[in-house]
């Protein structure tokens, strides 16, 4: 063969390999907007917004749900990632306000360029950021806020209520009473706002269902300092059983006011109206209030039990400190991420992960019932259990309770 | 039934009506001898209410020594704040130009003061609640219920504001308050210290309100922002008139029975409404109060 052959031979292998190379590397470059055709997600890694309230006085609902959430992602990091990439988790203080959640969010989009966003425990807050994701499309994934208003009429961009929206609340409650307590007439004592007409809604429904009656519906404020005349109203109304879903403080009062009023029928409290028992108790300032007391849980077991401690003593062991009661809300969001996150394949869009997450069907192992998304269903989760509190202890009432109002009744 | 809820209101109206009463007559005792409205009037509730919890729970105390404790404490806070902030803004006062709105701002700048010092506690971080006073079971008479902490509250409402009208009538100090409200020149004149009345009118009236803070505390639930309730302490003066004590007596009482004959007979979430509803009424149809004078424009 001629020199000038093996020339032209060599310098076609030479383009050739050149070709293959530049070809190659256009393949791995890392840069996602050349791949990829959303931000946030690169060859090595998927960036995710946290956001939850990190100060004020709603750390407590948030911080340690927040710490869950990133316990997931780090458990999933160290056993390889999704596809091969990790999770990069991006943290946001949202102060349970809405005016900072959606700074925080928009920071995230804009700023951060995430892929979706998980955060938010409280309702109000969320729910303020509900139009700009919309708008931006960008999945927004609650952390533990029920976010009626932000689920109900469901949208494409925005997932939540793991721990169950005031529906399941109002709901829940009236399944139990009608079922395990065999109450017929029920006195109903909500808010006076958005949040007690949506538990009420469900609850109204569910009485109907299991053939009871709701006779006595009282509503109050957020700040009632008296509660003597709904009390009195319910004491005249003959029910055979006082459901309470307004937050703590003025559940305390109206369970105190029932002592005083020597109201012996059963009395079954929402999950708001107890967020800490021993602080409840002492507000009731009496344990002999609590003779006939329930309280309703998203959980499977009470906070401290037997089915929570694994998730309990893992927080522990990795952060070295004892978590809040509302720890264990923040792990469901993620799994059900992790999972979509999953199942939208290995070169995942945003709107593949949302339809990924629509069809989410998960036992997390932590709370009462399944999570459950659909098409027209951005409500994760619809069950509780009950826990009965005599005044020395607690105990778990046999039984998940479910809300099975449909989303037009 | 409707008999019940008309007696029950009543017994209940007049528990909640006497705390009223004690948070409006301190707003009343400063603004007859200041002409200043406290608007931090609820702010010294919520601090004595804490104080005492405190005291109460994290040091063990009982309520015989919290009580006097906290009324000192909130005497202190008045009287200081007096001396320090009002007075000083009265003597920047130049000729032909009154400082009334800076003083009434000032107690507004107040509120944030103390609802801020009180924020950062432990016990403020979550709803909270007094230990009750007595341990009560339901005293039934007829289908009424009260309890034996709701006769204390009121028996002891009712000696506070009847130590106080003692006090006013028939010690030399009292006369001499009487008469700095009166006519602080004249006063002045016979040689009565004007600015140390004042400065203990405004003592006398944080003790008042802490008195009513450790008697509403057991019943409501405290939070930093519980000062709000000084809406009812305004009905109540006005609805009785705001230079008048003894009116302003009667309308706590008043506000407190309509409030639970409200909630009661119409709706519980009347209840709210109620105070606001009363304030509009009474200004419209008789401005001065149910007991005070003429009504009469005054230009600040």
């Amino acid at each position: 063969m001629r020199n000038s052959s093996i020339g032209k031979l060599f310098g076609a292998f030479g383009l050739a390999a050149a070709l293959s190379v530049g070809v190659a590397s256009a393949y791995t470059v890392k840069d996602p907007q050349q791949k990829y055709a959303d931000p946030g997600i690169t060859d090595d890694e998927i960036v995710i917004g946290l956001h939850a309230p990190l100060s004020g006085r709603a750390k407590a609902f948030g911080a340690d749900a927040l710490d869950a959430a990133r316990m997931w992602y780090d458990m999933i990091n160290a056993r390889g990632g999704i596809w091969g990439r990790k999770i990069r988790v991006i943290v946001g203080d949202d102060k349970c306000s809405p005016n900072d959640l959606l700074a925080v969010v928009k920071k995230f989009v804009t700023e951060d360029k995430v892929f979706l966003v998980n955060g938010g425990s409280c309702t109000h807050a969320a729910v303020a950021a509900q139009e700009y994701v919309t708008r931006e499309k960008v999945p927004f994934v609650m952390l533990n806020a029920a976010g009626d208003a932000a689920v109900f009429p469901p949208t494409r961009y925005v997932f939540g209520a793991f721990g169950g929206t005031q529906r399941t609340v109002g709901g829940s409650l009236i399944d139990f009473v009608t079922k395990n307590l065999g109450a017929k007439k029920i006195a109903y004592i909500a808010h006076d706002d958005d949040f007690g007409a949506s538990n009420y809604l469900a609850a109204k429904w569910t009485a109907d269902q299991n053939g009871a009656s709701i006779v006595a519906d009282q509503r109050v404020s957020r700040k009632i300092v008296d509660v003597t005349a709904p009390m009195l109203k319910i004491r005249a109304s003959g029910a055979d059983v006082i459901v309470i879903t307004t937050y703590t403080g003025p559940a305390a009062l109206l369970v105190k006011k029932a002592h005083e009023f020597g109201i012996k029928m059963p009395i079954v409290a929402a999950v708001q109206a107890v967020p800490n028992l021993e602080a409840f108790v002492k507000n009731v300032g009496s344990k002999e209030a609590f003779a006939n007391f329930y309280y309703g849980s998203p959980l499977n077991d009470l906070t401290d039990g037997p089915k929570q401690q694994w998730v309990i003593d893992w927080f522990k062991k990795t952060y070295n400190r004892t978590p809040t009661p509302f720890m264990s809300y923040g792990i469901p969001s993620a799994m059900a991420i992790a999972q979509a996150l999953h199942n939208a394949g290995p070169n995942p869009t945003r709107e593949g992960f949302i339809d990924a997450l629509a069809a989410t069907r998960l036992n997390t192992g932590i709370l009462a019932g399944p999570i459950e998304f659909g098409d027209n269903k951005r409500d994760g989760h619809n069950a509780s259990i009950f826990i009965k509190y005599d005044g020395a202890g607690s105990t778990r009432v046999p039984g998940v309770f479910f809300n099975r109002m449909p989303l037009n009744p | 039934m409707w008999t019940l809820f008309i007696f029950q209101g009543l017994a209940g109206g007049l528990v909640t009506g006497s705390i009223y009463a004690l948070i409006a007559l301190s707003l009343v005792l400063v603004y007859k001898s200041t002409h200043v409205i406290n608007f931090a009037g609820g702010e010294f509730v919520m601090i004595a209410a804490y104080l005492a919890l405190f005291l109460l729970v994290a040091g063990g105390l009982t309520y015989w020594i919290a009580v006097p404790l906290c009324a000192a404490a909130t005497f202190l806070l008045g009287a200081v704040f007096e001396r320090v902030v009002l007075t000083r803004i009265q003597g920047r006062q130049r000729p032909g130009q009154n400082v009334l709105v800076a003083m009434v701002i000032a107690t507004v700048g107040l509120t944030y003061v103390l609802k801020g010092i009180i924020r950062p506690f432990p016990y403020a971080d979550e709803v909270r609640t007094l230990p009750p006073m007595l341990e009560s079971g339901p005293i039934f008479i007829g289908n009424v219920v009260i309890t034996r902490q709701d006769i204390a509250i009121f028996s002891i409402a009712v000696l506070s504001m009847v130590a106080l009208f003692v006090f006013f009538q028939f010690t030399p100090l009292g006369r001499a308050l009487r008469a700095t409200a009166d006519n602080p020149r004249a006063a002045a004149l016979v040689g009565i210290p004007v600015r140390r009345m004042r400065s203990f009118v405004w003592g006398l009236a944080g003790a008042l309100s802490a008195i009513a803070g450790i008697l509403i505390a057991p019943k409501v639930l405290m939070t930093p922002d519980m000062g709000g309730l000084i809406i009812l302490a305004f009905a109540a003066a006005i609805i009785g008139g705001f230079t008048n004590i003894p009116g302003v007596i009667v309308g706590g009482f008043l506000l407190g029975i309509v409030e639970n004959i409200v909630g009661l007979t119409i709706s519980t979430n009347a209840i709210s409404v109620t105070p606001f509803v009363v304030i509009i009424a009474v200004l419209l149809f008789r401005p001065q109060g149910l007991f005070g004078g003429r009504a009469e424009t005054k230009k600040v």
